[in-house]
């Protein structure tokens, strides 16, 4: 049992007045009082966290946690502790793994890996299609018994839009979104950056925007045919997003998320790091106005949350050549930070409430994973430091990734402990503030 | 005055007066290469490594023979590597240059930024850019620049007319630069499916040839790679040639002197017509001569320091 003292608290719909105090007992907030009023018992173990923020857990909806087949790259244990130390209590792993997650037994084995990891649990999901290949759909519902929160053939789309289609009708029943990777792969294949000004100056080939907004447009259709519960994934550019803006005011049943790197490079940051190799993601990263555009989807609430899309790779699948790299970028340990970091930086443009709805209750809507912070509710908790200054120090990592473009990085506004169903799966306070009477 | 580069990866950091640096450095070394004894000894005891990781005769044979004529000890190294294996065999490559103490690197690559990597990778070790990509080309560059400065004089307010398949040429991209820091206007064309679509960060486009070489003292016909057709991004050679094509007909409409470039090797009847590729106004034999001159000049100068002859 553990007091959390004097905090502010994001109860998952506002920010209370005040200062307050949480009991965590048996897995559950059984106590919630405002600080002044509060008397501890002499046994009482509790942290003063004067100053920073209780939010329920947060909720990464995309990472590459390469378990089964890539372990060089990252595995379930060194994915749940690094998501922990980002903050997240509950992080979603994708299925391209090898073999990939489209049959129940390896949606079986990811939670049971994902349950005794000893930092974030670990959420399995499925593909949508047999070997993601995109012609037969996988057994939805007893991959959904065993644990999966969403399917997605992601790092691909779902290349055939008659398998996506009867996989939208086919979930509708089982009640868990399909997540789509949007991009058309004959306008995008070959191409390493944003076709744009940076491609036409150093020649690198382009991938269209047309690409992910084809994508996301046909996505959009084949929801609005069949009213299929779909959230579209790391969003990339102002005209897939001002799509999607357009199919929310329809009423259609559309989320979606965008990654912190696309919240904060531009392709112009290719070029000012001579082609740094950690900057090569799919989708890749856009225009400056693309990244306004984002910044506002966040603000006027059509994005529904942030998801980091941590794609980490062993060195040798970086450390090379642009163009001979791996696509993906490494950042579940920094994202939150990141994300915090541009916030404050570009003047807090909205409420932190809205931040921390962005990495709670938005992504926990998404997966129907309910996420508060109320007396009764279930102690899955974060705790943010606003002030907290902090370098990112990728030697450090419980992440396998070694390379990642926020290597060096100083951020203001750290997750600081994390706590999963009363248990704290990550801690970096310093010392003084626990106190056993 | 000292040059001040340590590496070569392209020329838009280059100023005016580092151009001319090297344009009357190359003049020099041109009147070496009359010599009857076409060798200075500015080099000896330097290791060059001519790191070929794409078939090029012309652009190697050129380098090796410019360290050769400087006396500088010469290393070719073409990898012929499976394409699967690129960036691994590079990393292991560098290291293994790193390791037997070469001075300087020469490097094509099919990929783009490959001389950053290897200036990262190689501390201390002069890196000089021979072709990454579509990217950049900067000795090829250097030499039209001083083979057309050599024909007029002084370039300022001149026209220049690149024709061809913009999109995929490294050429046109360090041209581009090279001209237009001298005061060149330079204006592309080409079909719209051979240019980048953000084109107009990149140069002036005309999408009629004629209309670019109108009033141009410089057409300059870039190679066409025959994949590109296959590729799907131009119908035929013939379509290609009647519109694109450099003839004695297009340069009709550039000026009375105009002179033809191109950075070979050519495919005549396609980007150009024989009977231009070797008419008076050609100064494709100039360029291949100037290629040696401009790369002594540019060795000169990384590795020497552009002192001490």
């Amino acid at each position: 049992m553990i007091w959390l003292r004097k905090v502010f608290l994001y109860d998952g719909r506002s920010l209370r007045e005040g200062k307050w105090d949480l009991l965590l007992e048996k897995g559950s907030v059984t106590k919630l009082v405002p600080s002044e009023s509060n008397s501890l018992q002499e046994e009482d173990v509790f942290y003063d966290l004067e100053g920073l923020v209780a939010c329920p857990g947060f909720v990464d909806l995309h990472a590459h946690l390469r378990d089964p087949g890539q372990i060089w790259r990252e595995d379930i244990y060194s994915g749940s502790l690094a998501a922990a130390a980002g903050g997240f209590t509950h992080v979603v792993a994708m299925p391209n793994t090898t073999p990939a997650v489209d049959e129940p037994s390896i949606v079986r084995y990811v939670a049971e890996k994902g349950r005794v990891a000893g930092g974030a649990r670990v959420l399995p999901s499925g593909t949508v299609t047999v070997k993601r290949e995109g012609r037969r759909i996988t057994e939805m519902i007893a991959m959904k018994e065993e644990g999966a929160v969403l399917f997605t053939d992601d790092g691909s789309p779902v290349i055939s839009a008659k398998a996506m289609r009867i996989a939208l009708l086919y979930l509708k029943d089982v009640g868990v979104p399909l997540m789509e990777h949007s991009e058309e792969l004959s306008l995008s294949e070959g191409g390493q950056i944003n076709e744009g000004r940076v491609s036409a100056l150093c020649g690198l080939k382009g991938i269209p925007r047309s690409s992910e907004i084809i994508g996301v447009e046909r996505a959009i259709r084949l929801c609005e045919e069949t009213s299929g519960r779909l959230h579209l994934t790391h969003i990339s550019t102002k005209e897939a997003l001002e799509a999607i803006r357009r199919a929310k005011e329809r009423g259609l049943p559309i989320t979606c998320d965008v990654t912190p790197h696309h919240l904060l490079f531009d392709e112009e940051t290719i070029l000012h790091s001579a082609f740094s190799s950690s900057l090569k993601v799919n989708p890749p990263l856009r225009s400056g106005e693309d990244v306004e555009a984002l910044w506002y989807g966040l603000k006027d609430g059509t994005i529904d949350a942030i998801a980091t899309d941590h794609a980490p790779y062993h060195v040798d699948e970086k450390d090379v050549v642009f163009e001979a790299a791996a696509f993906g970028i490494a950042s579940l340990e920094c994202a939150v930070a990141a994300v915090i970091d541009r916030w404050n930086r570009r003047g807090r443009p909205f409420s932190k409430e809205r931040i921390f709805e962005l990495f709670s209750t938005g992504p926990g809507r998404v997966i129907g994973l309910e996420r508060k912070l109320n007396l009764g509710s279930k102690a899955d908790l974060t705790i943010i430091d606003l002030n907290l200054e902090g370098k990112v120090d990728v030697t450090n990592w419980k992440s396998k990734a070694r390379i990642t473009p926020y290597d060096g990085f100083t951020f203001k506004g750290w997750p600081v402990l994390t706590i999963l169903e009363g248990k704290i799966v990550y801690n970096r306070l310093k010392e003084e503030v626990c106190h056993a009477m | 005055m000292p040059w001040k580069h340590s590496h070569l990866v392209d020329v838009d950091v280059f100023s005016e007066d580092d151009l001319y640096m090297v344009l009357e450095e190359a003049c020099k070394m041109e009147e070496v290469m009359e010599r009857p004894l076409k060798k200075v000894p500015a080099l000896r005891g330097k290791v060059v490594a001519n790191l070929f990781f794409e078939p090029s005769t012309r652009t190697r044979t050129s380098f090796e023979l410019a360290e050769k004529f400087l006396s500088a000890d010469v290393i070719n190294w073409s990898a012929s590597g499976s394409s699967v294996s690129k960036g691994e065999s590079l990393q292991d490559t560098a290291k293994t240059i790193k390791a037997m103490g070469v001075d300087a690197v020469v490097v094509r690559n099919r990929e783009v930024g490959t001389p950053e990597y290897l200036i990262n990778k190689l501390s201390g070790t002069c890196i000089i850019n021979a072709g990454d990509g579509a990217r950049a080309h900067p000795t090829q560059a250097l030499l039209d620049l001083y083979s057309a400065w050599r024909h007029f004089g002084d370039l300022r307010g001149r026209k220049m007319a690149i024709i061809g398949d913009i999109l995929h040429s490294r050429v046109a991209r360090s041209d581009i630069h090279a001209f237009s820091k001298m005061g060149v206007h330079v204006v592309v064309s080409g079909p719209r499916s051979l240019i980048p679509l953000h084109v107009f960060d990149l140069a002036e486009y005309e999408p009629d040839p004629k209309k670019a070489v109108e009033g141009a003292d410089i057409v300059y016909a870039l190679r066409i790679q025959r994949e590109r057709q296959e590729e799907g991004l131009f119908p035929s050679i013939d379509e290609y040639h009647n519109r694109w094509g450099v003839k004695t007909e297009l340069l009709r409409y550039a000026e009375r002197n105009a002179i033809v470039m191109h950075p070979g090797p050519m495919n005549r009847g396609v980007e150009i017509e024989s009977s231009v590729a070797d008419g008076s106004r050609s100064l494709v034999l100039d360029q291949v001569r100037s290629g040696v001159a401009v790369r002594m000049a540019l060795l000169f100068l990384y590795l020497a320091g552009g002192a001490g002859r």
